[in-house]
């Protein structure tokens, strides 16, 4: 008892804070999305409450618990990811849900997103694997099974498909080889292949109907290259200001409407028009346009607050980073702070049309019990590394 | 280490960037994001203002508002999920469940239901117009069962005076179009003039439109009411016509088409303005039948025609009294000068006879009038011409309309030399001349230049622009506005010259052989002239019938002109006793005593 005392004393106390603010402000704002709506989104933030309790205790738990203890069974943990990943597929578990199969169900009832643990156990195995004692991260084939870890997954999440979600993990692999001491130059290669990749995309998404090919065959060519017509509506709709206004284009008119029309100090708790008038999507707007929430009624200043908890959280992690007492821990914070900070800026960054419309939740703010538990615990890992870290 | 200061540094540079771009988001550009805020959640409605009143010059209500309640159906509050067709059949219910406890049939088909979802679906259908006070009760009584329902207040025309005056205060229907300077997704009803006094003060009347903001949802519906901009109601308007005067000139019509007009001679006040046969604007409102509509149209005796000032007549011997003043004045003839009357008078191979071929033997200017010798017009026509007649006409206000403040106003016609040739392509004769003298030929002029002409001659000289709209009040905390009279001229005649024509017109009713004894009212001194004015083909020997007149003679308070259309004998004969009745109202004398 009197150990965990100590090392509850021993918690990174401002990272605490911003977590539980945030979670106060997500239930807040879940509880404002939903009151114009059908009872079932009145409730919505009684059962986000519900997933913030469990959020806490698995930060605690975590917290407590020493990482080297999930060190030890990364690669049960990652296969075990990998193997949900693969149930998503088998009919009977995997549910589909608007033309995804992001779910997984037991006896009809919808239990978990695979891909959320998935994440954690690629850090888990990332960290493993860069992080034994007595590896050169300079060592070529310890990138490439990097590389192949990080894959697996990746494809597995984007044939659910949730492209999003997929690319997250990119930046994810990114961050631990960047901790672990990778080579600057084989870092930049890799970057310089996802632009390459990225700059290809965007070719085939542009070029055809630039020279003159009608829709069906470009959405053909596109489909072979395994670009969705629904991921190319994204991105036109990104790219272009006004293309489909009453469909894809809805969310992020409506959301940059929000978001803008919120000014300083917004419209109020309650108030926001779009949100009460439901011009804000009222399915999306508790889980990934819940920023919009905010920044509608609650205006910059909000969003300020916001994006302020947000960088406290994400300075906690570097600096359980550099307190970690050894590689191990250094490399999970790392994955763990790129993998937050991706949700964050790739969220926000949707909401205010900086970045194409992907299904990527708020940390701590979007309604979602999964994704709750996942970064609560892997935000536990870190508070696991910060509290065995040296001080100076 | 440094790595992982990398590693901060790029995510930092991330969270500035979202940073940043919030802030020209929200702060910079957010008024734009504003505009479209507005522009997809808010619907301007227009919201019409009360209409003014108008009043006769005692403050009786000519044109009032009624109040009316009707039944409206928030939709809002019934919309279903899913198809559109539940809406309407849940709207559909409750009508049907509120007809029952009111019991009055709904008047709104399904197909209505469906449009005002499509283009009304912001505002509340009002489902009933006009309830009674059993509806009413009965609504009360089950009202508070019922959810999305509730009373609505719109204003209807109503004339509590029912048909007196209601060519001059015309009419109103409903406001079809709104070119205003602000566009609005919604109109609710409104009403425009669309005849008479309602058309020609119809932007007095109708006040300023507010304009209401409604918030509505992302499916249309109403949310919430912002702010509105209270509607601005019309101004009253006062009239100089006096109600019981109007009442009493409109009885002297009865059973005849034709016209009547009280002027006050001392300042133009128009204090009746009758035409026969009349119409009442509450047949108006809120919609006049098609059928109703065509019978009007239709009628031989054009019952929409406001006579008084819209209908041109040739004047016949009420013309007399001009014409004598143009001769006095031109000094071909004066109050000594006779001529004798053989019954006819030749000019060339041209034969113009007196009335009826009467032999009215030696007559002066005064006895002329009196007995309406043609013989010595025709002659002192000749003697001053065309061209005195026609100024003294126009210095009296005749061929050109008076301006009064009303709708429909004729210029009638004053011809002369230029007028025929350019009508006719030939030159004036003297013939034309003697028929003018007469008040016959081209000339036409309405019953209300008539009275503008009597009270001129009443008043010494003063031409009056008929005062129809004593003043007005824009709004209630607004002093009342009066219009001042106003005097269009003074004619100076030479003294003595008006005395004598005026001194004829009174011995045309005051004297023994006047033509216009029938218009004697018992203890008062009328003075006037008659005339029978033939029109249309000569053989049909169709006439009009003509009286003018003021009283009392010496200090004159109403110049009257009145217009019979038809008449099969004189217009003394016919007329008169119906100017009697007119007088006889105005100086409270009962007509038994006669």
């Amino acid at each position: 008892m009197r150990r965990l005392g100590i090392l509850f004393r021993r918690m990174d106390w401002s990272v605490v804070l911003a977590v539980i603010l945030l979670l106060g402000i997500g239930v807040a704002f879940i509880f404002s999305a939903g009151q114009s709506q059908s009872a079932a989104y009145q409730t919505l933030y009684l059962k986000q409450m519900l997933w913030a309790g469990l959020g806490i205790v698995c930060f605690l738990g975590f917290a407590f618990t020493d990482y080297h203890h999930w060190y030890h069974r990364a690669w049960w943990l990652y296969f075990l990811g990998l193997a949900l990943l693969l149930l998503v597929f088998v009919p009977g578990i995997g549910v589909r849900i608007s033309g995804a199969r992001r779910w997984i169900q037991f006896a009809g009832v919808r239990l978990l997103q695979p891909a959320e643990f998935a994440k954690l156990g690629l850090i888990l195995a990332l960290a493993r694997l860069f992080g034994a004692p007595a590896r050169n991260p300079r060592h070529r084939r310890l990138i490439l099974i990097g590389l192949g870890l990080t894959l697996a997954p990746f494809f597995l999440i984007a044939s659910q498909p949730d492209l999003g979600t997929a690319l997250v993990l990119l930046p994810v692999l990114g961050g631990v080889m960047l901790a672990a001491g990778v080579p600057a130059r084989t870092l930049w290669g890799l970057a310089g292949a996802g632009a390459l990749v990225l700059a290809a995309a965007l070719i085939l998404l542009l070029a055809p109907p630039a020279l003159g090919w009608d829709e069906a065959r470009h959405e053909i060519l596109l489909e072979r290259c395994g670009i969705s017509a629904y991921q190319k509506n994204r991105v036109m709709v990104f790219l272009k200001r006004d293309a489909d206004p009453l469909d894809a284009g809805w969310n992020k008119a409506q959301s940059q409407i929000a978001v803008g029309s919120g000014r300083l100090w917004g419209k109020g708790f309650q108030r926001g028009t779009q949100n009460i008038l439901g011009f804000l999507p009222r399915t999306v707007a508790p889980n990934d346009f819940i920023f919009s929430v905010i920044a509608e009624e609650k205006g910059f200043a909000g969003s300020l607050t916001v994006l302020s908890l947000m960088a406290v959280i994400i300075y906690g992690g570097l600096r359980a980073a550099l307190a970690a007492p050894d590689r191990i821990g250094r490399l999970l914070c790392a994955g763990i702070t790129a993998l937050i900070f991706c949700h964050v800026f790739v969220n926000i960054a949707m909401t205010i049309g900086l970045l194409p419309i992907t299904g990527l939740p708020l940390p701590l703010l979007s309604y979602g019990g999964t994704f709750m538990v996942g970064a609560m615990s892997a935000l536990g890992i870190v508070q696991s590394v910060y509290i065995r870290g040296e001080r100076n | 280490m440094r790595r992982l200061l990398w590693l901060w540094s790029g995510m930092f540079a991330g969270l500035l960037l979202l940073l940043l771009a919030l802030w020209r988001m929200q702060l910079g550009l957010g008024s734009q994001y504003e505009v479209s805020l507005e522009r997809q959640s808010v619907r301007r409605v227009r919201i019409p203002g009360v209409r003014g009143r108008i009043f006769d010059r005692d403050g009786v209500c000519l044109a009032d508002n009624r109040p009316g309640y009707g039944i409206a159906v928030y939709l809002e509050e019934l919309r279903q999920a899913g198809r559109q067709a539940r809406t309407v059949h849940a709207v559909r219910r409750l009508l049907d469940q509120v007809a029952g406890l009111t019991g009055m049939a709904s008047p709104v088909s399904d197909r209505q239901i469906e449009e005002h979802l499509f283009y009304r679906r912001a505002l509340p259908l009002v489902a009933w117009r006009n309830l009674g006070q059993r509806e009413m009760a009965r609504l009360a009584e089950a009202g508070a069962g019922l959810r999305a329902v509730d009373l609505v207040v719109d204003f209807e025309r109503v004339y509590p005076q029912g048909a007196a005056a209601g060519h001059l205060l015309g009419y109103v229907g409903k406001l079809e179009h709104v070119d205003d300077e602000e566009s609005y997704h919604y109109y609710l009803p409104d009403l425009a003039g669309r005849a008479g006094l309602e058309r020609r003060f119809d932007e007095f009347l109708s006040g300023r439109a507010g304009g209401q903001l409604v918030r509505v949802d992302v499916a249309g519906f109403r949310h919430d009411e912002i702010s509105a901009r209270p509607a601005v109601p019309g101004g009253d308007l006062t009239l100089t016509l006096a109600l019981d005067i109007q009442r009493a000139a409109e009885r002297a019509l009865e059973g005849v088409a034709g016209a009547a007009v009280v002027l006050d001679p001392a300042n133009g006040d128009v204090l009746a303005l009758a035409s026969s046969p009349g119409i009442d604007p509450n047949w108006f409102c809120p919609v006049l039948p098609r059928t109703v509509w065509s019978r009007l149209l239709t009628d031989a005796d054009k019952p929409l025609l406001n006579r008084a000032l819209g209908g041109t007549y040739p004047p016949g011997s009420i013309f007399k009294p001009v014409v004598g003043l143009a001769a006095l004045e031109q000094n071909v003839i004066n109050a000594t000068f006779t001529l004798d009357c053989p019954g006819s008078f030749k000019l060339g191979n041209q034969t113009f006879a007196c009335y009826q071929g009467h032999v009215h033997g030696v007559v002066n200017l005064r006895r002329s009038l009196e007995v309406s010798c043609n013989v010595f017009f025709y002659q002192a026509g000749l003697m001053c011409g065309i061209e005195a007649l026609q100024a003294t006409s126009r210095m009296l206000g005749l061929g050109r309309r008076t301006g009064i403040a009303a709708e429909g106003e004729a210029a009638g016609l004053l011809p002369g030399r230029a007028w025929k040739q350019q009508a006719r392509g030939e030159g004036w004769r003297e013939g034309d001349t003697c028929n003018i003298a007469i008040g016959q030929g081209a000339l036409l002029v309405t019953p209300l230049q008539m009275a503008v002409v009597t009270a001129a001659i009443a008043n010494g000289g003063f031409v009056y622009r008929p005062r129809l709209v004593l003043g007005r009040r824009r709004t209630l905390s607004a002093g009342f506005q009066e219009e001042p009279p106003v005097m269009v001229r003074k004619i100076n005649w030479r003294p003595g010259n008006l005395d004598l024509v005026r001194a004829g017109m009174l011995d045309v009713v005051q004297g023994s052989a006047g033509t216009g004894r029938r218009g004697q009212v018992p203890g008062v001194s009328v003075a006037g002239k008659t005339g029978t004015a033939e029109y249309g083909r000569k053989q049909d020997g169709r006439k009009h019938g003509w009286m003018i007149a003021f009283a009392p003679f010496e200090h004159p308070r109403y110049a009257v002109a009145m217009v019979v259309d038809e008449i099969a004998t004189a217009g003394g004969a016919e007329v008169g006793p119906r100017m009697r009745q007119l007088l006889c109202s105005l100086f409270q004398v009962p007509e038994e005593s006669i």
